[in-house]
């Protein structure tokens, strides 16, 4: 009677572990054993510049700064080398910034490395900069067709924002050294994504400063 | 002699040092690819049990479709628990939608879950909120709270999560309620769940379907 009793036991006990073996385990329980995916390839592009717009997101003290985020001040020699050639090749240049806790900051605000010349557009908004500005009017009117989209933080505003370009059918350049967080994880995972996942990946292509040809 | 010696020995290598920290602090970070296998993985986010008012929620139902979350084993795992949470929506009261790709029609929806005809369903890609009525929708019906769910999760729940917080609507999203073909996007969209949202936006409560009282 008891063995009976025990091997009715161990048969529920193992049947309970079967069910709650299958439940899918969440993501908090296998959080360690993730692993990143191999690095996108960078390609070489070249730039139309009448048909090109640059996007300097979130250029400010705010999210940019040394204590916060040097990753971001370490990038402004090569984002003002693009801002140069881009300018100078006669493209669209767009600013944004977004809404902090004590305000809203001016263009005034973008950090002097990378400032707007006076006339360039600029918007305010969080991490998708299409809500509630007129960006896509401000590219349609322009007959603009690729957006090249550099900024901070690159899990924010640079995901949200390209990837949102890439679903309004915009094409999508992203230079890696052009896009900054404050740690090396979120930069990762923004560099994989704008590579791999469905169509933002088909419109994005993921490359560096120097390789871009105006 | 040799105290002097050392002291300007001192110097020496103090200047040294400074100068090379200097150099070093002024120097163009790595790109990301080139930092590709120094990436730290973040610490996993807490979850927290929530108590939602059904009268102003609604649970949003994302792409669960036999094309996507039918070839995807880990969406699959997910559905008997999407059911228990479907069902404690549905008898409380909550407001349920669900979203399809384009072309979807309500049987594209994984049977278990699938929608009676009168839950509203909305196509748009991985942003709800993008040339779809759903906020008008949501607003019509006084909806504070959003639980969102669904495949994959760097898409559609990542961008209608993250859109759905800006637009200043309580986001609830159970990590056992959203999967990808790789656990690297889901780790990913966790943690930036919590992380790209400014703090003084109403933030991500992340929690699991069992952690929802309605």
């Amino acid at each position: 009677m008891r063995a009976k009793c025990a091997l009715v036991f161990g048969l529920m006990a193992c049947v309970g572990f079967g069910v709650s073996s299958l439940h899918a385990a969440s993501i908090i329980d296998e959080w360690a054993n993730v692993k990143a995916p191999p690095p996108p390839e960078l390609k070489a592009v070249t730039v139309d510049p009448k048909t090109t717009a640059l996007l300097m997101l979130d250029f400010f003290k705010q999210p940019c700064n040394v204590e916060r985020n040097p990753r971001c001040v370490q990038s402004l020699v090569a984002v003002k080398k693009l801002l140069d050639e881009a300018r100078g090749a006669g493209m669209l240049v767009v600013y944004t910034v977004y809404p902090t806790a004590s305000g809203k900051p001016t263009s005034k605000d973008v950090l002097p490395e990378v400032a707007p010349n006076g006339g360039e557009p600029f918007f305010v908004g969080f991490l998708n900069k299409y809500i509630g500005t007129e960006l896509e009017k401000t590219l349609r009117d322009k007959g603009i067709q690729t957006v090249i989209a550099v900024g901070t933080f690159a899990h924010g505003a640079v995901l949200t924002t390209a990837g949102v370009s890439a679903e309004l059918g915009f094409k999508v350049i992203v230079p890696v050294d052009g896009m900054s967080s404050p740690t090396l994880y979120a930069e990762q995972y923004t560099a994989w994504h704008l590579s791999n996942v469905p169509v933002v990946s088909s419109k994005t292509t993921l490359t560096t400063i120097d390789m871009m040809k105006f | 002699m040799s105290d002097y010696r050392s002291v300007i020995s001192s110097i020496a290598l103090a200047a040294t040092l400074f100068t090379g920290g200097i150099c070093l602090s002024q120097a163009q970070a790595a790109d990301i690819i080139d930092e590709w296998a120094n990436v730290k993985m973040p610490s996993a986010p807490e979850l927290k049990a929530v108590t939602i008012d059904p009268k102003t929620t609604v649970l949003l139902m994302l792409d669960f479709l036999q094309g996507n979350c039918g070839h995807r084993p880990t969406c699959l795992a997910e559905m008997p628990a999407m059911k228990k949470l479907l069902d404690a929506a549905r008898g409380a009261g909550a407001m349920i939608i669900y979203s399809g790709f384009e072309k979807s029609t309500p049987s594209d929806v994984i049977k278990d879950i699938a929608p009676p005809a009168n839950e509203p369903m909305i196509h748009s890609n991985a942003d709800k909120f993008l040339n779809t009525d759903l906020d008008k929708m949501l607003k019509d019906k006084g909806i504070k709270t959003v639980i969102v769910v669904g495949t994959a999760a760097n898409g559609g729940v990542l961008y209608t999560a993250g859109e759905a917080a800006l637009r200043g609507y309580k986001v609830i999203v159970p990590v056992d309620g959203l999967s990808a073909d790789d656990l690297y996007a889901v780790q990913f969209t966790v943690w930036n769940l919590v992380h790209a949202t400014p703090t003084f936006v109403n933030g991500v409560t992340l929690t699991t379907s069992d952690m929802i009282k309605f």
